[in-house]
């Protein structure tokens, strides 16, 4: 076998080399350290994306994103309409590793790895985004809770490409957290996190999202937990029922960095800590990004 | 501040300091050379087995490998510190996961690696002993059958699994428990952890002829190259080490670490071979970890606070193969007494054998997870008696006069003036937030005696070359030394270069371990600047035909006191370059105490010129999650004179912040067979800059009874000694509830505060 | 099979053949020789191997060298000005920010590419824009003095 590397310039470019068993490579932050860690080798066919200029970029559209596969955290974070309008978003993109890794590292490398603990996943599943995968032989656009379908898989088809993230229009009176369980302040990996979307109309919950991170093979929504929250008031009882909620949705391992009943528990606690930040920024109130820094410490 | 006052610098610029930031100073890896080639280590596939077969056919078969080596290929000899135990490659037993059982050399790295792969080794797996309190037991399958036949230091008392066991004995403790107002009992476990130092380690080897040089990235060339030596059987005038920049150590690097199995690669190979170690290979294969122990205490004190006894059972965890840690047992025994007047004393440690890494000295060996245990335990004591943990220690630490525990009769120590600053500016008595609190801890560190030799030549020019065989590992202990030598002898600083860490230069040094440079190399290097001092002094008494005592040294110049045009300058009194000094001071004793009623005695019963700390740490808890911020240190020292304020402020904010880590962080997982569960840096979490707390230090200086040059005592160790006992203090308070298991993870603070045993 | 690539560092252009697996601190350190950017770990954790690409900061441990082709790569050796040291490096010896070493190529650089973004940073911000940059040595009290005081001192970095 030989090594090979190209560069695409255009996504044509791309989709011929990946058509003929090139892998993409857009910032590398997980896939090289992923091979550096003995997860999986390096690919010997590797095409590099990062310099396609259509697959950059964040745009607004009809109130909703576009996210190109080649935008940095390090754009979303700066990004001033995913800081108001798609807050938990911004959240979860300020803490991805360190400002090196928030420079390069790209939302769609991240979403194509798959991990059950990216923190910008919760945030995308519970804005309803969808990912749009583009192969020779034409594009597909499919919802990210059908993407995933276990730690580093997805129905993606090794010959698609990602090229960019859609995200729809939340409705006014939307807020919205991601929260991560932090052992250290940064370089932290989700070990637990949670994110809520919630709308309020007259003072009660039209609309909500819960998604855990780190809980479960892939990042899931917990349906209970939105059951709780939608139609209530978004007052104590319907927000400890839904952090409860998730916690009971999650199933989580016990791992080098919790145990199982650790981490539910904690399931419980951070979905709440999500869910009083997304009502609150909801309400107007300001919670400063990132919310984990911003609810630590907090009770209920 | 204490009574004395400080000339120390205020400035320093170190002397490495801008090859450091520039980038052009190299490390160990950052070598090459003409030819040489890579290795690449076979580790075993069981942490314990018997080896059955090793066959490198296919491994010497690849294209590019020029050497393959198994023990069978070494002289039979075993090495170690105080036992004798292991060999450099494995030979018929495995007993960690890090073992190397072969060694291949090959043109790159990536051949080397695909060749060691192909090493085939069949193996009878052993049962693997990684509980160290059950190996112990009876009936445990013995790590070292072959014990009794290994050379060893008679001080060793050992039995079973058990290397070393020592006791600490004054008096009769459990007459004087019996009497006591109350008794607390207390059992604490700390988790193993590591030295880490950013620099993974590497080591380059080249053969001229019979003669090797080796390149190493060590703390102490002094002692790998014996290694070297002794396991090579070579002369160890045939060995040289050099240490180019080392990345940092903090014990990890201390011991003979590889630097045999490269050379006899090298020797195989007939070209220079070279070794870097991967983060992982850093985590898993050194012999050098901080060990896990088991803590059970018992104090007897009086209603008022007199202690009148301490009773406690230590268990450590030593794995493997002794290395040069047969003295942990005997050193955690003296911190289960700590800088504490106790009438009477009985501590037992025992340092067991287990199929883990070896443990060894990490920064203040066993200190701090005794104290950590024991300064918890003592807050335990205050609650029960109802007295401020402040203030029973105000009246139960050590004072001049006071008696060690062997009846060592201390001389000046700074402890309560320690404890009355650390106390004063962390704001001891402030009101704080519910989920906030203080905690306070003390602790201790001896200064370490150990012989140097320094030589000091004065060019032609005028200009020093300072030649010591003391090694800097970063804390500017070595790059501080042209500035003593420039005041003995009225120079400047900047009139020195240095010529230091290669063996072939100067005398034996113990190397950068044991906070002993200045101490002990600071000593000789000061010897030697009088040597010259006399040597100038005669010299310029010739020429100025005047009596030397009326001599003085100072801007460059020896001058008549009183008449400074008469004088002649230094340069042209080392115009023949025949100004050459040498020194080693004399080595002061430890010492001496009551300690005939102690077993498996190895020289820590007593502490020569103890180093005394206290620090305060003010720290918030989620008690939700069990994650806490450690917001503040106040650190507050005894060390002596401090000679270099920069440079020992800088070991204390470093040592606190690896002391926070080792409270609530670090922690090596190991799973049931003693392998490793987080050998890398994402899951064995170090405190980044975010966490990294404020630290506030302050250094009592008063004199002290056997301390160093110019008064001072050792620095770099006792930093991280009391931090994870004063943290562990403040949590307790916020919980209401003490964390018995080192590192006090959140999952461990979350049950602690449950009343869960984490 | 190798593959021609062009490496700016520090201004000059290197022409290059390269592994595709080879990593950028790899390259710099062996193909091109400069070995000022350190390897720490395997999972971008320590950062003693930060450069600047195209000026912002990278692992270049965890990036492929072959993506660094026609960008500009600026490691430790490119900071100071000839023989003479920026604010910065002086600022790191002068405040006990450098002990050991080891760490200080990546936290140079990590600090340059902070200062460049915000040149008015408050202590926290220096100590989140260095959490990538693991110190054992010093405690980053010197550290975080030495960034702070140069951006006190409005010089450009």
């Amino acid at each position: 076998m030989t090594r090979s590397f190209t560069w695409a310039v255009t996504v044509e470019d791309a989709l011929a080399a990946i058509g003929s068993g090139a892998r993409p490579v857009a910032g590398g932050t997980d896939l090289v350290v992923g091979a550096r860690q003995g997860k999986a080798s390096l690919p010997e066919a590797i095409v590099a994306v990062d310099r396609i200029a259509s697959l950059g970029g964040i745009v607004e559209v009809d109130g909703g994103l576009h996210l190109g596969t080649l935008a940095t955290h390090e754009e979303i974070v700066a990004n001033e309409v995913i800081r108001e309008r798609f807050s938990a978003l911004a959240d979860a993109s300020a803490i991805v590793g360190s400002h090196a890794t928030r420079a390069h590292g790209t939302i769609g490398g991240n979403v194509m790895n798959a991990s059950p603990a990216m923190d910008a996943g919760g945030p995308l599943l519970c804005f309803d985004a969808s990912a749009t995968l583009r192969s020779e032989a034409g594009e597909r656009t499919v919802p990210l809770g059908e993407l995933w379908t276990g730690p580093g898989s997805t129905t993606a088809d090794p010959h698609e490409l990602l090229v960019g993230i859609e995200v729809p229009a939340p409705k006014m009176m939307t807020g919205s957290a991601y929260v991560r369980l932090e052992y250290r302040r940064q370089m932290e990996i989700a070990i637990v996190g949670a994110t809520a979307v919630v709308t309020l109309d007259a003072g009660s919950v039209t609309h909500a999202r819960v998604a855990i991170t780190a809980l479960a093979p892939t990042i899931r929504r917990i349906p209970e937990a939105e059951a709780a929250l939608a139609g209530s008031d978004g007052g104590d009882e319907a927000i400890a029922t839904a952090a409860r909620a998730a916690g009971t949705g999650s199933s989580p391992i016990t791992d080098v960095r919790g145990s199982a009943g650790y981490r539910t528990a904690m399931a419980e606690v951070i979905a709440r800590r999500a869910i009083v930040a997304a009502l609150a920024r909801a309400r107007g109130e300001q919670v400063s990004i990132p919310a984990s820094a911003a609810t630590r410490g907090a009770t209920a | 501040m204490g009574a004395g006052t400080t000339a120390a610098a205020t400035t320093f610029i170190r002397g490495d300091g801008k090859e450091k930031v520039t980038g052009v100073g190299r490390y160990t890896a950052d070598l090459t050379m003409t030819g040489m080639a890579y290795a690449k280590f076979r580790y075993t596939d069981h942490p314990h087995a018997r080896i059955l077969r090793i066959d490198t056919t296919k491994a010497r078969a690849v294209p590019g490998v020029v050497a393959v080596l198994t023990q069978e290929d070494l002289p039979d000899v075993r090495f170690g510190g105080l036992v004798l135990d292991r060999t450099l490659f494995a030979k018929d037993v495995v007993r960690f996961e890090g073992e190397i059982v072969a060694g291949v050399a090959a043109l790159t790295e990536e051949i080397a690696a695909e060749a060691a792969a192909l090493i085939e080794v069949d193996y009878e797996p052993l049962p693997a002993i990684t509980d160290f309190v059950a190996a112990m037991e009876p009936d445990a399958p013995l790590i070292h059958p072959d014990w009794a036949s290994y050379e060893r230091d008679e001080g060793m008392v050992a039995s079973g699994n058990t290397i070393s066991y020592s006791t600490i004995v004054k008096g009769d403790a459990d007459a004087a428990m019996a009497q006591a107002d109350v008794v607390v009992k207390g059992r604490y476990e700390s988790d193993a952890s590591q030295g880490v130092p950013i620099e993974p380690r590497a080591v380059l080897a080249e053969w001229r002829g019979d003669e090797v040089t080796i390149w190493s990235s060590t703390q102490v060339p002094y002692a790998a190259r014996a290694g070297v030596a002794q396991t090579l059987q070579i002369p160890e005038a045939n060995v040289r080490v050099v240490v180019p920049l080392l990345g940092g150590g903090f014990g990890a690097k201390c011991d003979l670490h590889f630097e045999a199995q490269v050379a006899a690669l090298a020797r195989a190979a007939r070209r220079p071979v070279k070794l870097v170690f991967s983060r992982e290979e850093e985590f898993r294969a050194i012999a050098q970890r901080r060990e896990g122990i088991v803590m059970e205490f018992e104090t007897g004190a009086t209603r008022d606070g007199h202690l009148l006894a301490r009773k406690a059972r230590l268990v450590l965890d030593k794995g493997a193969y002794c290395g040069e840690g047969g003295f942990l047992g005997q050193m955690a025994a003296m911190h289960a007494c700590g800088p504490y007047q106790i009438d009477n004393v009985f501590v037992e440690s025992y340092l067991n054998y287990t199929n883990h890494q070896p443990s060894g000295s990490v920064r203040a060996p066993t200190a701090p997870q005794v104290c950590w245990g024991l300064e918890q335990h003592m807050d335990e004591v205050a609650r029960e008696l109802g007295i401020d943990p402040v203030e029973l220690r105000r009246r139960t630490v050590i004072e001049k006069g006071a008696e060690g525990p062997t009846r060592q009769i201390f001389d000046e120590v700074g402890i309560k003036q320690t404890l009355e600053r650390a106390v004063e500016m962390i704001g001891y008595d402030r009101e704080l937030p519910q989920d906030e609190a203080i905690g306070v801890a003390v602790g201790w560190w001896p200064c370490m005696p150990a012989p140097s030799g320094a030589y000091i030549h004065l060019n032609g020019d005028g200009s020093g070359t300072i030649v010591t065989g003391s090694q800097e590992n970063g804390s500017g202990a070595v790059m501080a030394m042209p500035t003593y030598v420039a005041e003995e002898l009225g120079m400047d600083p900047h009139d020195f270069t240095l010529l230091y860490q290669d063996t072939a230069a100067a005398n034996w040094d113990m190397g950068s371990c044991g906070s002993q440079t200045t101490f002990n190399s600071g000593r000789a290097i000061l010897a030697a600047a009088v040597d010259v001092r006399d040597q100038l002094l005669d010299a310029a008494a010739a020429e100025l035909e005047v009596d030397r005592g009326d001599l003085e040294l100072a801007e460059g110049r020896v001058r008549v006191k009183g008449s400074p045009d008469r004088s002649v300058s230094i340069a042209s009194l080392a115009e023949g370059d025949t100004i050459h000094g040498k020194g080693s001071g004399e080595v002061p004793e430890v010492p001496t105490g009551d300690t005939g009623g102690c077993v498996g005695r190895l020289g820590n019963e007593t502490f020569l010129a103890p180093q005394l700390i206290t620090q305060a740490a003010h720290v918030k808890v989620d008690r939700e999650t069990g994650v806490v911020r450690v917001l503040k240190v106040a650190a507050a020292h005894d060390c002596g004179v401090i000679l270099n304020r920069i440079g020992a402020d800088g070991q204390v904010t470093g040592g606190v912040v690896m002391g926070v880590g080792l409270a609530i962080s670090e922690g090596t997982q190991l799973d049931e067979e003693g392998r490793q569960r987080n050998p890398h840096l994402l899951d064995y979490k170090l405190i980044t800059c975010s966490d990294a707390p404020e630290i506030e230090v302050d250094w009592i200086q008063i004199p002290t009874a056997g301390a160093g040059p110019r008064g001072s005592k050792g620095v770099g160790e006792p930093p991280q000694v009391p931090t994870a006992g004063a943290i562990a203090n403040a949590i307790a308070k916020v919980l209401g509830t003490q964390v018995r298991h080192l590192p006090m993870t959140p999952e461990r603070v979350w049950s602690a505060s449950r009343g869960v045993e984490g | 099979m190798n593959v021609p690539a062009t490496l700016n560092v520090n201004g000059t252009p290197y022409s290059v053949e390269l592994d595709p697996h080879m990593s950028l601190l790899d390259a710099v350190r062996t193909v091109v020789g400069l070995t000022g950017s350190k390897e720490g770990c395997d999972d971008s954790e320590c950062g003693a191997c930060m450069m600047l690409l195209d000026g912002k900061p990278v692992n270049s441990c965890s990036y492929l060298a072959l993506q660094a082709d026609e960008r500009d790569v600026t490691t430790v050796e490119g900071l100071a000005d000839g023989d003479e040291l920026v604010p910065l490096q002086r600022a790191f010896l002068e405040q006990g920010g450098v002990q050991c070493g080891f760490c200080t190529p990546g936290m140079l650089i990590s600090a340059t590419a902070l200062l460049r973004a915000n040149p008015d940073p408050s202590d926290d911000d220096v100590r989140i824009a260095l959490s990538g940059n693991l110190c054992r040595c010093t405690g980053y009290d010197g550290i975080v003095r030495a960034v702070r005081g140069v951006a006190a001192s409005g010089t450009d970095v």
